[in-house]
């Protein structure tokens, strides 16, 4: 088929678009905060033969996990899928990625064929297991972390598997949320199917075929057009995860990039912690997920994310270690690693294209998981994830309160969090002095703080970048860590970051996000620019002095002289060395 | 022509980006037209100029101005330029940065280049006091007079002017935000003070302070621009009041608009599409896409059944809204009711271009009024929109606007031969097809925003299409989408204006309800609906409309239990079988399921309406004839790809009757073109409108 370029725009702004009719469908009728406030869920579009080609404005971590999600679907149904078919699926070990995260597939026919697959992927509140929320770091095998789910029929021709639906439903802490969250990807589905059939009609289904496999050729050619530009060699770059909760050994994250003269790229995960004890073992299509994300970001913008950059990418990850782990592992926690593999990628890319990568930033959204029952036994479920902050740029600062870029996520407003659960948030604000001093400054980091007003409650907290900072690259400085506290009365004692203990009414938990990395050194950022930071409190005097060698006078004013004089007895640039300062 | 002094003349006033557009309505259902430039710097001026001389040339005493209508983009542009007033902020201990730290997300995936707009209020004038409310009302810590006047003498000392309190849980008590704004109004007279439980009263804390720090940043805006107006008309001899249309398609009196500016920052497109839900009625097809195409985005619409379709919530930036409205980020949140206005990058002045990987695109850049196309010759020499129409002679290839403007259709050849037809091997008519079709396309995606996004399909329904360009683009639009019938309204170069001329005074009220359908008792619906009706009559009455000249219009937001966002249907009366029913019916249309779970009736909302006496009623409307050469003769037009170019006759619009006229045709008007496929017939209807159909 002669590719006409116009036909070929409008299916691809019409794929995108379907995509996002089917997000816009969950985020207004899921029934939990994490889908509907938080936003962790995620749509694409997938070919025929099961290729991702397009996507909605949804989790980035989510979607290059489909193709291993799809090839156990399809292993296991190839030849038995059907109109009216919903498979779902939740299993690391089949190619998803956590238990709380469920897959659904509905396969698109036309004129007698396959055409396409709807997928929808929702980080569901509960899905069993020994603690409420799925979600803990502290399990040691995936059967404590709630119910699997392999590749299996939900909906058969149209006709609703209500055996699976009783499993489910008496499986999970939260049945209607569960299932209410499934029925808003059901819908979505449908969005998407509805979409998919109108744009067959209008083109024809073979031409739809062949320009969903163009849109894959098209992507593959803009990836290594690119990476055919870059500097060809083997980057590496190391970066931890404080522990996994269990013993105080750090787990090292490490990457070594080969960039090759075809406009592809090799990447070696050799050399990363083994399989680890607790739930943060990131599974391979996760891993793949990670890789693939953190080579788009600094990519073109008009690049899209779907299979045909996916095959420009080549990646190692020894079998039964932390980043393709074997059976029984746990992976609840994954997302953490997931975080890491981005941070260490990023690192090792800031080598290939230096002016298009941001030192470190907060080191992935925290997650607060706080259950237990109201004073009624009705069971409450809070699954809370704070985000987030951006490292400097080689061009201009980072940013505070965003979403991981390897994420997308929303946050959980205090006024629905306290409406619907018995918590009351005490504080939700900037961290000041948190962010890595630059040229280009680091995000600050956040700080929510929880009361409990249930007579008891469980209390799990999954944080990272205690130990480790977030790095800092070209001589800026590292981000500051991550911090936890427990007031108990007027008592207040510093917890670990990672911890599942049981609190009791008036207890309050206090916890910061680490700041993000700065780039550059800090003796080149403008003094003007340090005093706007200091007046808006984003950083104290004493930082500006230490870090900036900026002084000031009565009532904010620059003070010239002195920060001159500072600056001056302070030429030599401070280390360029920033990073890992544990 | 003398008209006698105290009649009922009522003027509308539209302005734009570069001109300046004013309707003048009689009694007597005749409407003159005038079109002056605007002037950015005071648009009061243009307005009252504009005025003055229209009312001069007709011989009109300015005393018998008995209303003056308006659309302003005043909101829009001053948090554009950012050129509001020097805006506090006051917060529950623990929650200055609730305003910053927004909802988090960003626009674009896998962008590490992003920039997060500043807040409106920086970090060191948002100041914390203590105090707090439970969410379910009760007082966990009573407010701290002391703090909020050390809040105040801050801010005082840096010069603040306009001030925003927004507490915790303030939606479900507003004690302690009307304690701290009559402390801070009876200590610092100075400051303009508002608070979140005035402007709204809806739960989430960053949706409420966001709209609420809006609504300070332009309230000495607003108010130093209205009073000019007032005085500038005042000093021509026109002493009627002011009504400014709301974002909603509402008219709101000078002296409301001044306390809540937040209610009048989408203000510029709704004059057009109020206009078109008149028309729609008047020519009783009242499922409609209204289609605005100006120079530099296209806005689609949806009307059913006569009625546009509102949204609670928008997001206001810079640039382009993308059709992706799940998004939150990368703009100043306004959770205030607004036309549902779905707006893509594409419109005339839009540059086309070949990307990276050998993709033809289209916008969002765009080459203004100045440069402009590179056929104006003043400097770009990038291809556009209208130089592909020009190419292929959708467009009059030696003047525009009415000859206002010289063009040079060789710039346009030389534009798109170089950047689109060479890279790709196109012919010179297939590129210029190319730049129109994919431009159609994004145009397309704003309709489909509005339609098939909400399991609306088009085909059911009529385009009506106006701007400069809408009927140079529409049928198009309309072939692609399967849509059978295009309509452009008459005067469609100033239709926003006509548009006000048609509407209606308004005020809106809701209450946060939050119950169960089935438990709530009919006297607790009589209860809501009667403290929301007295809440709106009482602003009527005050606008001089009493009971017998209102009308109240009812609607009900309503969710599955536990959902996030709620449908809107509207009901009559107090019957819960009628509401539910209705909730249903459209939860099927948009989702595609049935759920069986319980119906949550989360809001009522009332829209207070005071009828006017001179409505502008399309079925009556004559328009003053206009002195302008009429056109005649052919022009060389290639409909489609790979097919010649063919002589097609040029018309007035005058020229089309009732009876249907097969295409192709031109149809040209002093600011405005529409073209007639081979494949559409063309006639007038009753009211003026030109309409197109298709066999489909």
């Amino acid at each position: 088929m002669k590719v006409d370029p116009i036909t070929f725009a409008v299916i691809k702004s019409g794929l995108d678009s379907i995509a996002d009719d089917m997000a816009y469908t969950v985020v207004r009728i899921a029934r939990s905060e994490i889908v509907k406030d938080v936003m962790d869920f995620s749509a694409a579009i997938c070919a025929g033969d099961g290729q991702m080609v397009a996507q909605a404005k949804t989790i980035a971590q989510h979607l290059g996990a489909i193709p291993e999600a799809m090839a156990s679907v399809l292993s296991k149904y190839e030849g038995d899928l059907h109109d009216g078919d919903v498979v779902i699926m939740n299993d690391p070990y089949h190619g998803g990625m956590h238990l709380p995260d469920i897959f659904m597939f509905v396969p698109i026919f036309h004129s007698g064929k396959r055409r396409a697959f709807a997928v929808v992927i929702c980080h569901h509140t509960d899905v069993g297991g020994r603690v409420p929320g799925s979600n803990a770091s502290d399990s040691t095998e995936i059967y404590q972390e709630g119910l699997r789910i392999p590749p299996l029929k939900l909906y058969d021709r149209g006709v609703l598997n209500t055996t699976l639906e009783a499993l489910i439903k008496i499986n999970v802490r939260v049945p209607d949320r569960v299932w209410g969250d499934l029925s808003a990807q059901f819908a979505a589905a449908q969005v998407g199917k509805r979409g998919l059939e109108k744009l067959m009609q209008r083109y024809g289904a073979d031409d739809v075929d062949a320009y969903m496999q163009e849109l894959l050729d098209y992507a593959e050619r803009l990836t290594r057009q690119e990476i055919k530009t870059w500097p060809k060699g083997t980057y590496s770059f190391i970066d931890y995860i404080d522990d996994d909760g269990f013993s105080d050994t750090s787990i090292p994250i490490k990457v070594a990039i080969t960039v090759n003269g075809d406009g592809t790229l090799l990447v070696d995960y050799t050399g990363s912690s083994p399989q680890v004890k607790g739930a943060l073992n990131s599974t391979l299509s996760f891993t793949h997920s990670l890789t693939y994300l953190s080579v788009r970001c600094v990519l073109a913008k008009d690049v899209p994310n779907n299979v045909g950059l996916f095959r420009c990418i080549t990646v190692k990850a020894p079998e039964a270690s932390v980043l393709n782990p074997v059976m029984p592992g746990p992976c609840a926690a994954r997302a953490l690693t997931g975080y890491r593999v981005f941070d260490t990628m990023l690192g090792a890319l800031a080598q290939i294209v230096p002016d298009k990568v941001p030192a470190a930033g907060e080191g992935g959204n925290s997650v607060i998981c706080i259950s237990g029952l109201r004073p009624n036994r009705q069971p409450f479920i809070i699954v809370d994830m704070i985000c987030g902050a951006w490292g400097g740029r080689p061009d201009k600062d980072g940013l505070e309160a965003v979403t991981n870029a390897s994420q997308n996520l929303s946050n959980m407003p205090v006024e629905v969090m306290e409406a619907e659960h018995p918590v009351r948030i005490e504080d939700y604000s900037f961290v000041p002095d948190s962010c890595g001093a630059g040229q280009y400054r680091g995000g600050v980091g956040i700080r929510r703080s929880y009361r409990i007003l249930a007579p008891e409650a469980l209390l799990q907290l999954r944080t990272d970048r205690v130990k480790f900072h977030p790095y800092g690259l070209n001589g800026g400085e590292p981000g500051g860590l991550s911090k936890n506290y427990i007031e108990i009365g007027n008592e207040r004692s510093a917890i670990p970051g990672k911890i599942t203990r049981n609190v009791t009414e008036g207890a309050l938990l206090i916890h910061e996000q680490a700041g993000a990395g700065g780039f550059g050194n800090p003796l080149l950022r403008d003094p003007s620019d340090v005093r706007e930071d200091f007046l808006d409190g984003k950083i104290t005097a004493e930082f500006a002095r230490k870090h900036y060698a900026v002084t000031f006078g009565p009532r904010g004013v620059l003070d010239a002289k002195g920060t001159a004089a500072l600056r001056s007895a302070r030429n030599a640039p401070p280390s360029p060395e920033g990073r890992h300062g544990a | 022509m003398a008209v006698a002094s105290g009649g009922k003349i009522r003027v509308a006033v539209d302005i734009g980006g570069t001109f300046t557009d004013i309707a003048l309505f009689l009694e007597s259902g005749v409407i003159h037209q005038s079109k002056v430039s605007s002037t950015p710097e005071d648009p009061s001026r243009a307005v009252v100029d504009g005025v003055g001389s229209l009312l001069a040339e007709l011989s009109i005493e300015p005393s018998a101005v008995a209303e003056v209508l308006h659309g302003t983009t005043v909101g829009s542009n001053t948090i554009l330029q950012r050129s509001g007033a020097k805006t506090g902020l006051i917060t529950t201990r623990g929650f200055r940065d609730v305003l910053e730290i927004g909802r988090i997300r960003m626009p674009d995936m896998f962008d590490l280049t992003w920039v997060k707009p500043q807040p409106l209020v920086p970090r060191r004038y948002r100041m914390e006091v203590t105090e707090r409310m439970a969410a379910d009302g009760t007082t966990v810590e009573p407010l701290s007079e002391a703090s909020v006047i050390a809040a105040g003498v801050a801010l005082v000392a840096e010069d603040i002017e306009a001030v925003a309190i927004a507490f915790i849980n303030s939606y479900r008590n507003p004690a302690h935000e009307l304690q701290a704004e009559a402390i801070l109004r009876a200590n610092f007279p100075q400051l303009l003070v508002t608070t979140s439980c005035a402007v709204l009263p809806e739960m989430k804390e960053y949706e409420r302070t966001s709209t609420t720090v809006v609504n300070a940043y332009l309230l000495s805006a607003m108010r130093t621009y209205l009073q000019k107006l007032e005085s500038g008309l005042r000093s021509i001899g026109v002493a009627a009041p002011i009504l400014v249309m709301t974002s909603n398609g509402g008219m709101l009196a000078a002296n409301v608009t001044c306390e809540k500016p937040v209610l009048v920052v989408a203000s510029g497109p709704a004059g057009g599409v109020i206009g078109a839900a008149r028309l729609s009625i008047a020519r009783d097809d009242r499922d409609v896409i209204v289609f605005d195409m100006g120079g530099t985005t296209a806005k689609a619409v949806i009307i059913e059944d006569g009625r546009p379709t509102m949204t609670s919530e928008y997001e206001f930036r810079d640039g382009i809204s993308t059709s992706s409205r799940f998004i939150k980020a990368g703009g100043y949140m306004l959770k205030v009711p607004a036309i549902d206005i779905a707006e893509v990058g594409a419109g005339g002045g839009s540059i086309a271009g070949i990307d990276k990987g050998g993709l033809l695109f289209v916008g969002p850049q765009s080459a203004g009024a100045v440069p402009g196309p590179a056929c104006y010759g003043l400097g770009n020499t990038k291809p556009t929109v209208t130089d592909a129409n020009v190419v292929l002679g959708f467009i009059n290839a030696t003047s525009l606007a009415g000859g206002n403007l010289n063009i040079d259709r060789k710039l346009s050849e030389t534009a798109i031969r170089t950047l689109v037809g060479d890279p790709l091997d196109l012919t010179l008519l297939d590129a210029a097809h190319g730049i129109r079709a994919v431009a159609n396309a994004a145009m397309a995606r704003a309709v489909r925003a509005v339609t098939v996004e909400r399991g609306r399909d088009p085909r059911d329904l009529t385009l009506m299409a106006f701007g400069g360009n809408g009927g140079v683009h529409a049928p198009d639009l309309a072939r692609q989408l399967g849509i059978p019938r295009v309509v452009v309204p008459p005067m469609s170069g100033i239709f926003s204006a006509l548009g006000m001329l048609a509407s209606d005074i308004e005020h809106t009220a809701l209450k946060t309800v939050s119950l169960y359908l089935d438990r709530m008792q009919v006297s607790d619906l009589k209860a809501i609906k009667s403290e929301l009706q007295q809440q709106v009559a009482g602003q009527l009455d005050g606008d001089g409309y009493q009971a017998e000249r209102t009308m109240f219009l009812w609607e009900a937001d309503l969710r599955h239990e536990g959902q996030a966002t709620e449908l809107t249907v509207p009901f009559e009366g107090e019957d819960f079988d009628q509401i539910r029913e209705r909730f249903i019916a459209e939860y099927f249309k948009t989702y595609g399921y049935r759920d069986a779970t319980p119906i949550e009736l989360m809001k009522v909302r009332v829209a207070g309406r005071g009828l006017r006496e001179n409505r502008l009623d399309f079925a009556a409307m004559k328009i003053a004839a206009r002195q302008g050469a009429s056109r005649s003769g052919t022009r060389d037009v290639s409909f489609a790809r790979g097919e010649a170019a063919v002589a097609v006759e040029i018309v007035d619009r005058g020229a089309v009757g009732m009876s249907p006229l097969q295409g192709p045709l031109i149809i040209e008007e002093f600011d405005a073109t529409i073209i007639v496929p081979p494949d559409a017939r063309v006639h007038k209807d009753a009211i003026g409108c030109i309409v197109l159909e298709f066999e489909v």
